[in-house]
């Protein structure tokens, strides 16, 4: 009978059947079990997130630089819109806003049921408070206070601190893999940039369970927020305001630091801007920073490469007494220029009969060219890489130049000629290819004021009260100068200041006893700029100071500046 | 009643109970309205159906024999009135109203097909004792129960009902098959239907498309058409061994899992039941599917053999393809689980056809 073979056929059809079903709930259950359970928990377990504070940044004696001062952001609960006009028309005025201008805000925002959303941002705290009493009558409105940045201090130390802003494509892509998203605000520049990763709170939130409209159905768990890490610098507010004022919104910079450590005590750009305009959106602020071609956002004491001018002739200077290409005897007639091949190199005056003590405090270019002639481009350069140029100081801040410093092989490779007899000349005063930072510049007189050692300049005092460079600490370097030809030098610095005729004399009769250099460096466009580097007291040096103005004249300028800082620094008693 | 009566009686009862437990689940966190205490009505049909099995298998089924030309009509009768005066739910147009309580034709339609081609086939010639469909000619075997199935099938396609009316035309070629006819009919029917699928397509609902679409890649439209599926995957998947435990299945309790206590029953259950409860169920349906194969192949009478066979057949495929579709291993058709699913015209024919499978059992034994 074929209708036996046939039933035979529905029995295997129907083990089959049974069979294939029960493997495939073992996949899905038991192999598969664990993935499944994820994409459950994925779909009813949401995040309300709660930020943190951002860590703050203060200087040396605890003054707060950047802080947070709570904002208050209005939200209304999408979940409860029902009445939403109702709400909007009752705290519209409250926030000087319209209802137009608050829905679009809210339909804009809306995500999902259960994340509320922002109708008003950084409210004031009287607003928060009247909208706290309309929450009393109407559901659905939150003020949520959330922590934001504050300069207590405005703008000083802004191109130290830097910005805060949202995160950028390209620091996405960079940052990716280190837990930052979209919309993160991160630190633009200065300090907020490079310890971004410290200062960063880490977000804290509810969980909740939600259903499938987003609906929050009950609260699992509360992980509250943890504060970013506090840094210290190593700034001192009060120098660093007085050093700022004395700017004067003049393109320059002023760099203090301590000569045995290389704290940095002050670091002042200028111009400068205001980065509470980044935290408020002052797109008024933020606009004429952009339009601004003076580059308010360089820090011209670690970014910008300049000139230095005569205040380089002490590398010179060094190079020759140790090399013996001078000693203290030696004597140049100086007859106001120089004549090499068809160029002729001038001098600011004709100086006559220079030591090269006197040519260091007359600043006599003669003496100098003629030791860049004897040393040729090889040995200076080799002696400017000794005293710190030509590379990063390595202070904590980013993008630091490293400058350039050029010699034979360099103005082959970079400028396809040789190197002569004029470029030596140009070098040995500070001049031609060579470009320096401020700060390489104070890095240098602090070799002068400390005895001999290369210190490593740095900022960061603490992150939490922990020193990051325990453990590490980089040793000051000490440079190949003998501590008599030192001294010399030092002598020499003295005398730039106490000689009627030195170049920095209107720095005496402070009641503090400065040495230093002064610099006017030729720039192309525009005016000199304007150097001058020294340090003070001069028997026991605390404070080692660089004053620089771009195309700010002569030497002679920066003398002042610097005279304008050490006499307020003396009136607060600060020396 | 005999041995295989209790087995239906006990194991029909067993599912029936995880189904009104998995459905106060599925309804317990809608308590609003029509979901109110659905439970509870899911429990009324279930002792309804009971009922209605004690009193099917005690009468005996040669009566359907003879009732089945009214029972045919009846039924033809039902889904046209559903055509043109059902009531609307979901998108369908699949119920009529009896009072406080609704009834789904369709449901009823599977059985009565059942039972109408089991005698169409069994019809014995006036000079033999065997059946005359092992001698029927192409128009006899194919083309005449073909235009009795067509109709109510494109009836039920029509409310539309894609998963009831393909269980009818899946019906017909099984139960074609078995009648004992050549087998070169069955089979060139079967490719027929095939090269008609291209045909067939056209005439389908967009949803309908969109479903099989879905089936195919449900990522194309996750939130849409595909959601259902990927939510149920996930339901039944993250069951895992034991499950999330009675009320606590995420997937169900919190909405994210669509028709949580009708056509998706298992998924719900799956999630909160685990492995280990999915095998205790897979098992019920097997010990009453395979009591119903075994039950057809040891009838004598042809009608009750195919009866056997098609009832089987009819709790079978419908099994399969729910919990295959809870499963993203088939499209999502409208078709129930027997007994599980809310529904009080699905359990009612399902205990009714249970009836009748004991009765056969029983009357075989009395020979």
């Amino acid at each position: 009978m074929p209708t036996v073979k046939r039933f035979t056929l529905l029995k295997c059809l129907f083990y089959a059947g049974f069979f294939v079903l029960a493997l495939s709930l073992a996949g899905m259950q038991l192999f598969q079990g664990a993935k499944f359970g994820e994409l459950s928990k994925k779909n009813c377990i949401k995040l309300l997130p709660q930020p943190g504070a951002r860590g703050r940044i203060i200087d040396r004696n605890g003054t707060v630089l950047a802080g947070n001062v709570l904002s208050y952001d209005v939200m209304v609960l999408p979940q409860k819109n029902v009445q939403l006009e109702n709400i909007l028309r009752r705290i519209a005025p409250v926030l000087h806003s319209t209802v137009k201008e608050l829905r679009s805000n809210f339909t804009r925002g809306v995500v999902a049921p259960f994340i509320p959303v922002a109708v008003a941002r950084n409210i004031s705290l009287q607003q928060a408070i009247a909208i706290e009493e309309i929450k009393m009558d109407t559901p659905g409105v939150i003020v949520q206070p959330h922590p934001v940045r504050f300069y207590p201090e405005g703008k000083l130390a802004a191109h130290v601190l830097g910005y805060l802003n949202e995160i950028d494509h390209w620091r996405l892509s960079k940052l990716a893999e280190y837990g930052y998203t979209e919309k993160d605000t991160v630190g633009y520049s200065g300090v907020e940039e490079k310890y971004d990763y410290y200062l960063q709170p880490s977000e804290g939130g509810v969980s909740v369970e939600v259903d499938h409209r987003g609906r929050v159905s009950r609260i699992i768990g509360f992980k509250p927020p943890v504060n970013g890490r506090d840094i210290q610098l190593t700034l001192d507010s009060g120098i660093q305001r007085i050093a700022e004022q004395a700017l004067a919104g003049r393109k320059g910079c002023v760099v203090i630091i301590e000569p045995q450590s290389g704290e940095i005590l002050a670091l002042a750009s200028s111009p400068t801007f205001d980065p509470q305009a980044f935290v408020s959106k002052d797109t008024e602020a933020l606009r004429s920073f952009l339009q601004d071609n003076g580059g308010v956002f360089l820090n011209r004491a670690i970014g910008g490469a300049y000139a230095p001018g005569s205040v380089f002739k002490l590398v010179t200077a060094a190079a020759a007494l140790e090399t013996g290409k001078t000693d203290y005897g030696k004597i140049i007639d100086c007859r106001g220029s120089l004549k090499l091949g068809k160029e002729e190199f001038n001098c600011s005056s004709v100086h006559g009969l220079q030591d090269l003590k006197h040519a260091i405090a007359h600043s006599c270019n003669i003496y100098f060219y003629n030791m860049g002639i004897l040393l040729g481009g090889q040995t200076i350069h080799d002696y400017a890489l000794k005293f710190g140029y030509g590379r990063n100081s390595g202070v904590e801040l980013p993008y630091e130049t490293p400058g350039v410093v050029p010699e034979p092989l360099w103005k082959r490779i970079y400028k396809l000629k040789r190197w002569f007899d004029g470029d030596s000349v140009n070098f040995s005063i500070g001049q031609g290819d060579l470009l320096v930072t401020p700060l390489q510049v104070a890095r240098m007189m602090a070799v002068f004021a400390n005895g001999g050692h290369l210190v490593s300049p740095y900022i960061v005092k603490s992150i939490d009260g922990v020193d990051p460079r325990a453990g590490r600490y980089k040793r000051p370097v000490k440079v190949p100068v003998s501590g008599e030809h030192l001294a010399y030098l030092r002598g020499a610095l003295r005398m730039v200041v106490s000689e009627d005729t030195g170049t920095a004399h209107v720095l005496s009769g402070l009641p503090v006893t400065i040495a230093g250099k002064t610099g006017t460096a030729q720039a192309t466009g525009g005016k000199c700029h304007a150097w001058f580097c020294g340090f003070f007291p001069y028997d026991n040096p605390r404070y080692v100071i660089c004053s620089f103005l771009e195309n700010g004249g002569s030497g002679y300028q920066s003398s002042l500046m610097t005279r304008e800082i050490i006499v307020e620094m003396a009136n607060k008693g600060m020396i | 009643m005999n041995r295989s009566g209790r087995l239906f009686l006990f194991v029909a009862l067993l599912i029936a109970l995880m189904g009104i437990i998995s459905i106060y689940s599925g309804t317990f966190q809608k308590q609003s309205g029509a979901f109110e205490g659905i439970y509870l009505r899911q429990a009324l049909w279930v002792a309804l159906g009971i009922a209605a099995f004690f009193f099917v298998s005690r009468m005996n089924y040669r009566l359907l024999w003879d009732a089945t030309y009214f029972l045919y009509a009846g039924m033809v009768f039902l889904l046209l009135l559903v055509f043109m005066m059902g009531i609307v739910k979901l998108g369908a147009q699949r119920w009529l109203r009896l009072g406080l309580l609704s009834f789904q034709p369709s449901e009823a339609a599977k059985l009565v097909m059942v039972i109408f081609l089991a005698k169409y086939f069994s019809d014995k010639s006036a000079d033999s004792i065997s059946p005359a469909a092992q001698k029927f000619g192409l128009l006899r075997a194919v083309f005449i129960p073909l235009a009795f199935v067509i109709a109510p099938a494109a009836l039920i396609i029509e409310q539309p009902d894609l998963g009831s009316g393909l269980l009818v035309l899946i019906l017909f070629m099984c139960m074609l098959y078995l009648s004992g006819i050549k087998l070169r009919y069955p089979l060139s029917l079967t490719a027929a239907a095939l090269l008609m699928l291209p045909v067939g397509w056209h005439f389908l609902h967009g949803y309908q498309k969109d479903r099989i679409m879905v089936f195919l890649n449900p990522s194309i439209d996750p939130l849409g058409a595909g959601y259902t599926i990927i939510q149920s995957r996930i339901a039944v998947g993250s069951g895992g061994l034991i499950g999330k435990g009675w009320l606590s299945g995420t997937q169900s309790q919190l909405h994210f899992l669509p028709e949580s206590h009708t056509d998706f029953i298992f998924a719900t259950f799956a999630e909160e039941w685990g492995f280990a409860g999915c095998l205790a169920l897979l098992s019920l349906y097997y010990l009453i599917i395979r009591e119903g194969i075994r039950i057809s192949s040891q009838t004598g009478d042809a009608f009750g053999r195919l009866l056997a066979a098609g009832i089987s057949i009819m709790l079978f495929v419908q099994v399969m393809v729910n919990i295959a579709m809870n499963m993203g291993l088939a499209p999502v058709v409208g078709v129930p689980l027997p007994l599980m699913s809310y529904g009080g015209t699905s359990v009612l024919v399902t205990c009714i056809s249970l009836g009748i499978l004991a009765n056969i059992s029983r009357s075989r034994a009395a020979y």
